[in-house]
């Protein structure tokens, strides 16, 4: 229900800000919630490959979210739609080769873009996120299948099963959700050059999804489910795994701005400075928010997550997890945003009428992922019954 | 050579089981006693709660030295750089924080491993060549298949007769004391 609200106050965005500022802000909510997806698959085939215990009782609730890819992919053919016949720079400049650039040339004739149209084209573009979406949905259930029959008949084929899907898995997703951060994110500018882009939107999934798992953890042993399935240490293993995400995000992170500062060549600077200086040399907007991302996506959290206390206490680990989910909307926004840009060519602010439509975007496929797992969510036991290493992991301890 | 009696380490008690050895444990915990340890033949989970220890206070250590090493890092670029030969390198100014970081953070790391390790063997009193109950002549089955708890004479509450109660009530055998 909230999806669909969500969704029609989107809808109805358009008629407020226009087309181009509602389908950018959309991309944000969008992506959103597909990194998470990721990052929970992404953590349903880390567990299988290290063969690990302790996460066996929370793997059964990323599975559950893992059904949202489907509804992600029907989300995702509107912007592809919108982007093929109703205009062509709508979101992505460089679908259209008459897109006027800064200087006056069109992107057909822009050298950077030539050079890289092998990749950068429409084509690629759809059927790339076509088959990216096929990929995940595929190894999502070929996961879901193996682990729910498990609950059935207790076969440990179904555990080898998991674990080959594991092995091969785990590049696939590797490769694809690195492709579908450069086609959906990194190409707004595809002027700019970043070999850590794949890596940053890896972090930001993991990290998503990690934090969507302690939330989880948190309602369901609130509301009774998880209690004597969950102990304290369930609660330390997840919270020292957001700790070394935090600091691998903020590894890559600081490695993309320190490589790019101290080569400062202006191909790839101005990434930066258009988030950071007007053209008349004035501190924008993006700037403080770049700081709101520094500090409250690698300090503080680095340092509350460093506490014992703070990472076994539900309702203080629930708000960490919280904090970080928002953090990583702003991330978001900070690479997404700022590709809408005034007749100056400066971007606009953070604080405009269309961080709305981020938010009803945010709430409409929000509403509609959790819905995917809450329908999934009575469809199979709690936790993997069966599984080989369920006593391990009921109890689990340091 | 001394013919006194030796002066007394403690009392030792055994236990045949995990289960066993684990009430006693909170037994001797209840009764207020701070010197003293459990001995067995692999780890038992809960036990430390059931001795009433807190957590280590490693992690604390650790934390330290790893601000040590950032203050070092940062402090060591910007000596160099900036005040005791400044030098420009590559157009950049004579200090950022920006490339002192990597410094930093290679020597956070170190500093942080180097106080876990240290603060890791202090707080265990390792190395230790040697320790009383190595003269006990059945300790060598705690490495096999029994369980023993050691009270220590130094602890305040250590009375010889009362403390051989106490482990008594708990269920432990063969009690006797150890020299020092």
């Amino acid at each position: 229900m909230i999806g669909l609200i969500g969704l029609g106050l989107t809808g109805l965005g358009i008629f407020v800000s226009g087309a181009a500022k509602v389908a950018v802000s959309y991309l944000v909510g969008f992506t959103f919630w597909t990194a998470i997806a990721i990052g929970m698959l992404l953590m349903c085939l880390i567990h299988h490959i290290f063969d690990a215990s302790w996460s066996v009782v929370i793997r059964r609730q990323w599975e559950h979210g893992l059904t949202a890819f489907k509804w992600l992919a029907i989300l995702f053919v509107p912007l592809v739609l919108a982007s093929l016949f109703y205009q062509r720079d709508l979101i992505w400049p460089w679908m259209n080769p008459a897109h006027e650039l800064h200087g006056g040339h069109t992107v057909g004739h822009d050298p950077l873009y030539v050079k890289k149209s092998g990749f950068l084209n429409v084509q690629a573009f759809v059927i790339g996120s076509a088959a990216f979406f096929l990929l995940w949905i595929w190894l999502s259930a070929r996961l879901r299948k193996a682990s729910f029959t498990q609950d059935a008949d207790g076969d440990l084929r179904w555990t080898f099963m998991n674990r080959r899907t594991a092995a091969f898995g785990i590049p696939i997703v590797a490769l694809t959700l690195t492709a579908a951060s450069i086609y959906w994110v990194k190409s707004l500018e595809y002027h700019w050059f970043s070999t850590m882009y794949g890596v940053w939107f890896f972090s930001n999934c993991v990290r998503g999804a990690l934090s969507c798992g302690v939330l989880i953890m948190v309602w369901l042993l609130g509301r009774g489910d998880y209690r004597g399935v969950l102990n304290n240490n369930h609660f330390h293993s997840i919270g020292m795994l957001m700790l070394a995400f935090t600091v691998f995000w903020a590894y890559v992170t600081f490695s993309q701005y320190f490589l790019i500062w101290n080569a400062n060549v202006p191909e790839e600077t101005f990434w930066y400075n258009l988030r950071e200086l007007n053209h008349d040399g004035s501190t924008n907007q993006w700037w403080y928010v770049g700081l709101v991302i520094l500090f409250g996506h690698f300090f503080l959290p680095f340092f509350w997550l460093l506490s014992y206390r703070y990472k076994v206490t539900p309702h203080i680990i629930r708000r960490i997890a919280l904090f970080i989910l928002a953090v990583i909307l702003i991330d978001l926004c900070y690479n997404i945003l700022p590709i809408l840009k005034d007749p100056n060519g400066d971007p606009l602010p953070f604080l405009s009428v269309h961080l709305l439509w981020v938010l009803t975007s945010l709430a409409g496929v929000g509403g509609i992922c959790v819905w995917a797992y809450l329908r999934s969510f009575p469809t199979a036991k709690l936790i993997p019954i069966r599984d080989p290493r369920i006593g391990e992991s009921l109890t689990h301890h340091e | 050579m001394s013919d006194r009696p030796a002066k007394s380490y403690g009392i030792i008690a055994t236990f045949q089981t995990a289960p066993q050895l684990y009430h006693a444990a909170e037994q001797v915990r209840d009764a207020g006693y701070r010197h003293w340890d459990c001995i067995t033949p692999f780890p038992v989970h809960g036990l430390d709660r059931a001795m009433g220890l807190r957590r280590s206070i490693v992690p604390r250590i650790s934390l330290a030295g790893g601000i040590t090493g950032f203050i070092t890092g940062m402090t060591l670029i910007w000596w160099t750089g900036a005040w005791d030969y400044p030098l420009i390198v590559g157009g950049k100014p004579y200090f950022s924080p920006m490339f002192a970081f990597p410094v930093s953070y290679e020597l956070t790391i170190l500093f942080t491993a180097f106080a876990t390790i240290i603060g890791m063997f202090v707080l265990n009193g390792l190395p230790m060549h040697y320790h009383p109950v190595l003269k006990y002549e059945h300790i060598r089955r705690g490495m096999d298949d029994t369980f023993f708890i050691v009270i220590e004479a130094r602890d305040p509450r250590f009375n010889a007769a009362n403390t051989r109660a106490l482990l008594e009530k708990a269920g432990g055998t063969a009690i006797a004391e150890l020299e020092a």
